[in-house]
This record gives C-alpha cells, structure tokens and sequence, in this order.
C-alpha cells in the first residue's frame, strides 16, 4: 500500500509551494516533490505591451527582489534599442542591485533561517520566528534589521520607492545620485559592515553542529552557473555567465544573454508551475544545475573586494573542489552581504558616481533582444521579442528558482528518504525537509503573498485516503 | 534615518483594497498637514514588518493608522497601544503595532512615551481604488482626530485622550 506525506503549505518561504513525499508499502521513501502551485502569466498578458514598459511590469513579478526584474528586463529593451547605458547609470544600478541583495539575504537568513540556526530544527515550532531570535540572540536580532533597513533604505533613496520603484528604464536610470544621497548611504555603511561581521562570526560558531544537515541537505555533485567578470571576479548586473562542473571544470563560459538559449534549456514536469531549466548539451534531467550564493562563489576565483575575499578563501576550504552542500548556501549568502557592502562603498568612491548624464535614448533598432543579472537567489534572465511599433509579440524569462528546481526536488527527496523512517515522522522532520527547501530561498511568488496566517498541516495519507497520521502547525 | 522626528505616524493599508487603504489615504493627507513640520514624520507600508520597529525606537510618539474589520464602517476609533510580544506561529512578513512595540523594546531598550492607534471601520475591502461612503463620509473626522493627536503629541507631555469618535 503507498501512502503520501504532503507539507503544504511550506513555511518561511517567498511565497507558496507544497512538498509530496511518497512511501511504498513498506513505509520507505519512494519519491518527493516539491511543488510551485501558484500560476502567474507575466510573459503572456505582457504581450501587445511597448517594450519600454517591460521594466516596470515586470518588477511586479516579486515584492522581494523587483530590482533584477527591473535590471534584467531594462537589458533585454537596451538589446532592442541597441544603446550602450552610461557608465554613471551602470554604476547606479549595480548599486541598486547590490542593495537589493543585501535586504534580501537579511530577510533569507534572519527572518526565514535563522530561527532555525540559532534556536535548533527541533525547537518549539511555535517560536520560530524573528521574535524567537530576538529572545536568543538579541544582537543579531538587530544586525539582521540593520542590513534590512540598510538595502531598503538605498533603494529608496535611489528610486524613491522601497518596492517596485521605477527609476531602472530602458537606457539607463531617470535621475543621477545627488551629493546629499551618496553621503547619506555612506554613513550608513559602518553599520552595516558591524551588523554582517556579527553574523558571519555567529553562523561559523553554529554550522558545526549541524553537520548531520549538512550531510543530506541536497548535497550531491551538480553543475553551477553564475555571472562573473572578465577577471574570474563575482558579478551581479554585467559580465557574463559561466557554467562549471562538480569537479570545478569551466563547461561553458562568456555566456551572454543572446547565448543564453544556445546553451540553457527549459523542461516541464505536471507537479509544478515553474519550469526546470537544465544544460542543453546534457539534456534534462542531466544537465540540471544550481544558481544562487553557493554557485557564485564556487564559480568566482575572487569577489573582488578585500574582506569578501578572505571570506571566500575561507569558505573554499570547506570542500576540494565545489562545495556541493547546499546547507552552505547560508554561509555563501552572508558573504554575498559583505561582497555587496563593501562593493557599494567602492561604487560611492567612483569619481563619476554624480555625473548627470545617466540616460541613453533610442528607438526600436532590434526586433529581438535579452537581458541577464543575478537575483539573490541566482541569475535571472529576461527575453523579449517585438514588432516594427515596439510592441511586445514573446517573452520568456527564466528565473533563479526555476533554474534551482531540480537541485531543491533531489534535495528533498535525498532529506526525506533519511529523515521518514517506517511511514512516521516528526515535527523536526517535517522542518527539516521544509529546511531543505530554504536553504535556497527560492521566491516562488512574491508579489502575492498572503495576509493572515500560513497553516501548515502534513498528512500521511494511506492509498484509499485514509490519514495514517497527521502534524498540524498553526 | 537623518533627524530622527519626535512623532512618526505609521500607517498600513493597500490603496488597490477599497477601504483598506485609508491608512495610506490618511497618511497622505498627514504628510502635507504636517510637511513643514520636521518633528512629524509619515511611513506608509501595505504590510509592517520588523524593521519597523527601529523606526518606533527613534520617536516620542507613534501614532498607527489601519482600518478595521471589526468596528462598524466609518467609525473612527483611537485605541492605547501596549507592547506585546508576539505569540506563536507569527508570520515573517507583517506583523501587528503591540508586536511592533515590543519588538522596539526588547531589541533597543525603547518605548515611546505615547503609542495609540487610529482606525476606521471598513465595509469593503474588496479589489476597487475607492472608498465605500461610509468611509467616505468619515474622513473628514478621522482628519481631525488625527490632527489633534499629532498637535497633542507635540505640544504636551500628556498623552492624548484614546477612544475619541466620530
């Protein structure tokens, strides 16, 4: 008799999505899933649309990061119009985008993990909350608000919205960084860097006690796919991707957004709205890969700034080769916040940061064009095709998510198969396989997040529907 | 987070809601009442979330503006705000003015001397980008209370008086 576990929703997530685990008679794990159930059609309605408005429709995808649907889309217009943005624009949007990582990655790791981290996988489910990491380790409570304030407010001061603002256009951005801005952002840096140092110290205090996590925790050998400069240094907004292989090995490199479907496939699975993107050569599932933190640094050779690079050379020294753990997408998304830091407190320094002259104009010169930029959780990459008017006619856009989704399926598969013993479980498990899924902070829908409560209830259903058993959290 | 003001009035609401978005609305409205007064400042959020407790931490007085479910529509209310720590299954992404509060006060030590919030009772929080009449009607009171509270915030160390109505 086959029974099936379902998790749904899981919690501390962007968005919603449900996890299956499905027993054989014999009460062992057979197979999971974890499913996106939420539909969206961004890239049909889109369709008709000028492309200059692409940006800031698109930015509605996600309440959490809007900044790389800005970025990306505004790529795939300059493609269309054929102009090269200003340096000073460049510029501005890196920082943007940096920013937007930062208050991203504080809202993965100490609103959404940290409970777990700091207050342990079998503690109180009740008090898994930011208010239980407060009662613990108030300090860090503050740190993670202070990077949080610290990314939101730059964004606002940017693009004069916290959310969805509308300064990112095709060409560039619509006004420069006045003096009194820059100095502002600028104080607010020691702050930050103390608030990132605090986290850093305390997570490598802890992660040692979750070596049994880190052990099944989708640790298994993939392919890792980032952006990265011409100097093997960690990128957000430009260079060009690269592909490498478990063993380190560079498969694929200076992938640029017109590449991109030469070399990046997308297939469809029935349990899940996001699609599955894998590497053309090796087919699907074969060539299925990772995004995010953790493949950054196993790509890069340097961040590029000096206290992230002894950060990475430390982080390195977790594995040979590829660090294949995906627990460690924890530690690889704090040293992604002091990368963006002290990147941004370089980009203040530009002798050029206040030029005004921040924005290209062109018309249509191109009917098809694509833009790429990493999202916090990995790269992120926009494809547009229009008509002689401008008008929208396709759009494809492959986000982070659906490039880790393979990775986060085996993931809880490799987890459930070593947490569910005899058809039964535990709290602790249950939070464990959920655990599993925010290592990589997928963003399955943020835009449309829910008020009120997010139940959370697993049954253990018998193959004639009966409940075997059940674990309520509410 | 330059010149901290002395009184921040922090609303929530989502103007695409109906009468949820009275909170913006009046918020808007306090912005320019007040706008040459540095010692106000005015935040509008559709949901609050944690960081603001680092706001409250910073002010004298907070006065929150929302829109209620549960008083009559168009009533306008104004309640004492407590600190209160949150219970379990709190969400990440909002939560509530005592959870706020408390929030501020375990994390830097800080309360403000006056915490109240302003509500309205709402009849329709379906999707439209107007008010109901109810709401409607009652605007021009809830500009008022508002008012009076921030001037009283202000200008005395008493706080104001809660329960005032329509």
């Amino acid at each position: 008799m086959t029974q099936t576990i379902t998790i749904d929703p899981v919690t501390r997530l962007e968005g919603h999505g449900k996890i299956t685990i499905q027993l054989n008679g014999q009460g062992e794990v057979e197979d999971a899933h974890f499913h996106v159930t939420q539909v969206r059609g961004f890239e049909r309605f889109s369709q008709g649309r000028p492309f200059y408005e692409m940006p800031s429709l698109m930015a509605r995808i996600c309440g959490i990061c809007p900044v790389s649907h800005l970025i990306a889309s505004a790529k795939a217009c300059e493609a269309i119009m054929a102009v090269r943005i200003p340096h000073t624009a460049a510029q501005l949007r890196r920082m943007l985008n940096l920013a937007q990582m930062v208050q991203s990655h504080a809202l993965s790791f100490f609103y959404l993990s940290s409970p777990d981290l700091l207050l342990g996988m079998d503690s109180d489910p009740a008090m898994r909350h930011i208010f239980g990491v407060v009662g613990a380790k108030p300090e860090l409570g503050r740190a993670g608000i202070a990077l949080r304030r610290f990314g939101q407010h730059i964004i606002e001061l940017l693009g004069n919205k916290r959310i969805h603002p509308g300064w990112v256009v095709p060409g560039g951005v619509t006004e420069p960084l006045a003096a009194a801005k820059r100095d502002e952002i600028l104080a607010m840096l020691p702050e930050a860097y103390a608030g990132i140092k605090l986290a850093l110290i305390a997570y490598k205090q802890i992660a040692d006690t979750f070596k049994p996590e880190i052990e099944v925790f989708a640790n298994f050998p993939s392919l890792y796919m980032g952006l990265v400069n011409e100097d093997d240094s960690v990128e957000f907004t430009d260079g060009a991707l690269r592909l490498i292989d478990a063993q380190g090995n560079v498969v694929e490199d200076g992938i640029t957004a017109n590449r991109f479907t030469e070399v990046i496939g997308e297939a469809v699975e029935p349990y899940s709205y996001t699609k599955f993107a894998y590497y053309k050569p090796l087919g699907y599932p074969e060539g299925s890969y990772r995004v995010g933190p953790l493949a950054r640094l196993n790509i890069a050779k340097t961040m590029g700034t000096p206290l992230a690079d002894v950060e990475l050379a430390e982080f390195k020294q977790l594995a040979v080769g590829p660090v294949q753990g995906s627990f460690h997408y924890h530690h690889a998304r704090l040293v992604d916040i002091l990368y963006g830091i002290e990147k941004i407190e370089q980009i203040l320094t530009d002798p050029l940061i206040l030029d005004k002259h921040v924005r290209a104009v062109a018309g249509v010169n191109r009917l098809e064009g694509a833009g790429q930029a990493e999202a916090p959780r990995g790269t992120l990459h926009h494809h547009y095709k229009v008509d002689e008017n401008g008008l929208i006619t396709w759009a494809n856009l492959v986000i982070a998510t659906g490039q880790n989704n393979n990775a986060m399926n085996k993931g809880v598969l490799q987890a459930a198969k070593h947490y569910v013993k005899d058809g039964k479980f535990t709290e602790g498990m249950l939070n464990r396989v959920e655990a599993v899924v925010r290592t990589f902070d997928p963003c399955l829908s943020c835009s449309t997040h829910a008020f009120g409560q997010m139940p959370l209830a697993v049954s253990l259903l018998s193959a004639d529907g009966e409940v075997m058993d059940r674990v309520i959290r509410s | 987070m330059l010149n901290p003001a002395r009184c921040l009035i922090l609303a929530c609401g989502n103007t695409l809601r109906g009468d949820d978005g009275v909170g913006p609305w009046l918020c808007a409205w306090a912005e320019e009442r007040f706008a040459s007064d540095p010692n106000v400042r005015t935040l509008s959020r559709q949901q609050w979330t944690p960081e603001l407790a680092a706001e409250i931490a910073e002010v004298e007085s907070v006065l929150f503006i929302d829109c209620s479910v549960e008083s009559a529509a168009g009533i306008v209310r104004m309640t004492p705000v407590e600190p209160i720590a949150a219970g379990p299954g709190l969400a990440t992404h909002h939560i509530g003015a005592s959870e706020l509060l408390a929030l501020g006060q375990e994390l830097y030590n800080s309360l403000p001397r006056h915490a109240l919030l302003l509500t309205v009772g709402a009849d329709s929080t379906e999707l439209s980008e107007t008010f109901s009449e109810a709401v409607t009607a009652a605007l021009p009171e809830a500009c008022r209370v508002l008012e009076s509270t921030i001037l009283q915030f202000l200008t005395g160390p008493e706080a104001p008086a809660p329960d005032q109505r329509a």
